[in-house]
């Protein structure tokens, strides 16, 4: 395992596309997080009756320990910047034909399928840190005085890690099964920004409860929106109730599906020809 | 001697084109190993699949006489068809994934086997920078880091000018007199010829023969003479018997005897009895090109 991830960093640390990645994520955690925040201090700052009836509707989101939920949910917009980057490592590892090499050199196949996984790991456990370091700086510049209550909602941290690693393994999938990372990349937006979006949204038209398990739709289900979505009215607050009772039933099959698909890779590639 | 790799009845199909054919040899401990044969004869294949790169539809190998496990290929400096590493990095770290997996050879085998194949000053360029024979060297390197017990070679001396050729072969001529077991595909006779102890000759999958070079060249003795009167020659030699066939070239005669039984002495004394002196007299081997073009020409 240690010997795997040393292997895996050796690959990584001079991959120009992963400090890029980094960099980005860098800034857009931060980014969209800040858009937001601006958008709440906007309508809550003046003195008129409609700013503060707004300010205790909303309460403050970015204050702790709200900061943890909400940052996680903002943020998990951008997954799409670290899944481009586990579709690269996984197809770069086709395009230079190291996927045969590592084996020629002693890996066994469960050991390079194994070390994609660290990958993704990596990827998502990155991903994680810059949203805590997000997540505590926002908590902080909000509200400071909030601050002594920081360790209300650590439950997100670990959900958050969870949405961007079964995120990521989709994405892995993908790559591990087109093997050209433009098509791969392709076939992940669109499916991702589109198929799913039109998909879940005939479903939950028709009713079908079903929909909530469609692969990212599983995992968006672990972050649920910021509290303040349930307080716009009966039906918002019956719907976010609903979001909330739901999650154990979402990490469940999210941890399901994704130990299916991490399966699956293992034991396709301890067949495949490495052609 | 003992076996280094044994190949018990493999084969092997993509889709309805039969690659190997119930393939069987044995690759002794210390030779040098020759695996000949045209364009999609299924070198490559048998290859790939020794090193568990390919799946075998069935019979099966063993390395080191012991049960199949990726352990063992660490023990194998291997180079097969394409130089395959990162293209974003260095020589030096592209070997550091090398020994890193491998476990073979430290930071100074790998200054070593740079300086071997002559990559020092480019040892720290992108790997994407060099040209394919600055690729094909590094491969090289990077099978020979550690000092492997066995080198798989396929096509070695692809994309290496005439003096980076000689100089690899001059390298596995060393290495084999260290007693390094060396596997070699290529598609040049005449290297093969120079630095083999054994082949094996396969075409369309078919395992045509394997030994030693010389069991496999020598499967009847060729003598070559001449004397001022051909004709005369001929007549001499037809009345002495024992040949399998003759075959007259411009200025001499090829006589071919099944091998062993061809006599240059009592062949001399016939003719020289017979009125008839030669002008030469030549116990020639069959060339490997010859061979394999006779075994794989239909």
């Amino acid at each position: 395992m240690i010997s795997l991830l040393k292997i895996e960093w050796l690959k990584i640390k001079k991959y120009p596309a992963f400090w890029w990645m980094l960099g980005i994520v860098m800034l857009t955690y931060p980014g969209i997080n800040l858009m937001f925040f601006s958008v709440y201090k906007e309508i809550t700052q003046g003195k008129e009756m409609a700013n503060n009836l707004a300010k205790m509707l909303l309460g403050n989101p970015f204050a702790f320990p709200e900061t943890f939920h909400t940052v996680a949910y903002f943020s998990s917009f951008f997954v799409l910047l670290p899944a481009i980057l586990v579709i690269m490592l996984i197809t770069n590892e086709y395009q230079y034909r190291t996927f045969r090499q590592n084996i020629i050199d002693g890996w066994s196949r469960y050991q390079f399928i194994g070390s994609k996984l660290i990958d993704v790991a990596i990827i998502s456990f990155i991903a994680t840190l810059a949203y805590i370091a997000v997540a505590i700086g926002f908590g902080i510049y909000s509200d400071a005085l909030s601050i002594n209550r920081w360790a209300e909602q650590l439950e997100y941290i670990p959900l958050f890690f969870l949405q961007t690693f079964a995120q990521l393994t989709i994405a892995f999938l993908l790559g591990y099964l087109v093997k050209k990372a433009f098509i791969a990349l392709g076939v992940f937006l669109f499916y991702y920004l589109i198929v799913e979006n039109i998909l879940a949204g005939y479903l939950k038209y028709k009713q079908f409860s079903w929909g909530r398990f469609l692969p990212f739709e599983m995992s968006d289900g672990i972050l649920v929106a910021p509290a303040f979505a349930g307080k716009f009215g009966d039906k918002s607050k019956e719907s976010y109730e609903l979001a909330i009772s739901l999650v154990y039933q979402q990490v469940i099959g999210t941890i399901f599906l994704t130990a299916l698909i991490w399966f699956i890779c293992f034991k396709i590639h301890q067949k495949r020809n490495l052609g | 001697m003992d076996a280094i790799l044994s190949i018990n009845g493999i084969s092997k199909a993509y889709g309805s084109i039969q690659a190997l054919k119930n393939v069987s040899l044995e690759i002794p401990k210390g030779s040098v190993f020759g695996i000949l044969g045209p364009n999609g004869s299924g070198k490559t294949t048998l290859m790939s699949i020794v090193l568990d790169i390919l799946k075998a539809d069935s019979g099966s190998y063993s390395w080191f006489n012991e049960p199949n496990h990726p352990a063992e290929r660490k023990r194998i400096g291997t180079l097969l068809e394409t130089p395959n590493f990162y293209h974003y990095l260095s020589a030096v770290d592209n070997l550091n994934i090398t020994h890193a997996i491998s476990g073979r050879g430290s930071a100074a085998a790998i200054d070593e086997v740079l300086e071997i194949v002559k990559l020092t000053e480019r040892k720290k360029s992108k790997f994407s920078a060099y040209s394919l024979g600055m690729k094909q060297r590094l491969a090289i390197g990077a099978a020979l880091l550690g000092n492997p017990e066995i080198l798989l070679l396929d096509e070695p001396t692809n994309g290496l000018d005439p003096v980076g050729i000689a100089e690899i072969r001059e390298l596995i001529i060393r290495l084999a007199q260290k007693g390094i077991t060396i596997i070699i595909a290529s598609h040049l006779l005449d290297e093969i010829e120079k630095i083999c102890s054994h082949v094996a000759i396969l075409k369309r999958g078919k395992l045509l023969t394997t030994g030693t070079v010389d069991e496999v060249l020598s499967n009847e003795d060729i003598i070559e003479l001449s004397a001022a009167n051909l004709s005369e020659l001929k007549k001499c030699i037809q009345e002495m018997g024992g040949y399998s066939s003759i075959k007259e070239l411009e200025k001499s005669l090829q006589v071919f005897y099944p091998i062993g039984t061809a006599n240059m002495e009592a062949l001399n004394q016939h003719c020289f009895n017979r009125g008839v002196t030669l002008n030469l007299l030549l116990h020639k081997k069959k060339s490997l090109e010859t061979k394999f073009f006779e075994l794989t020409n239909d």
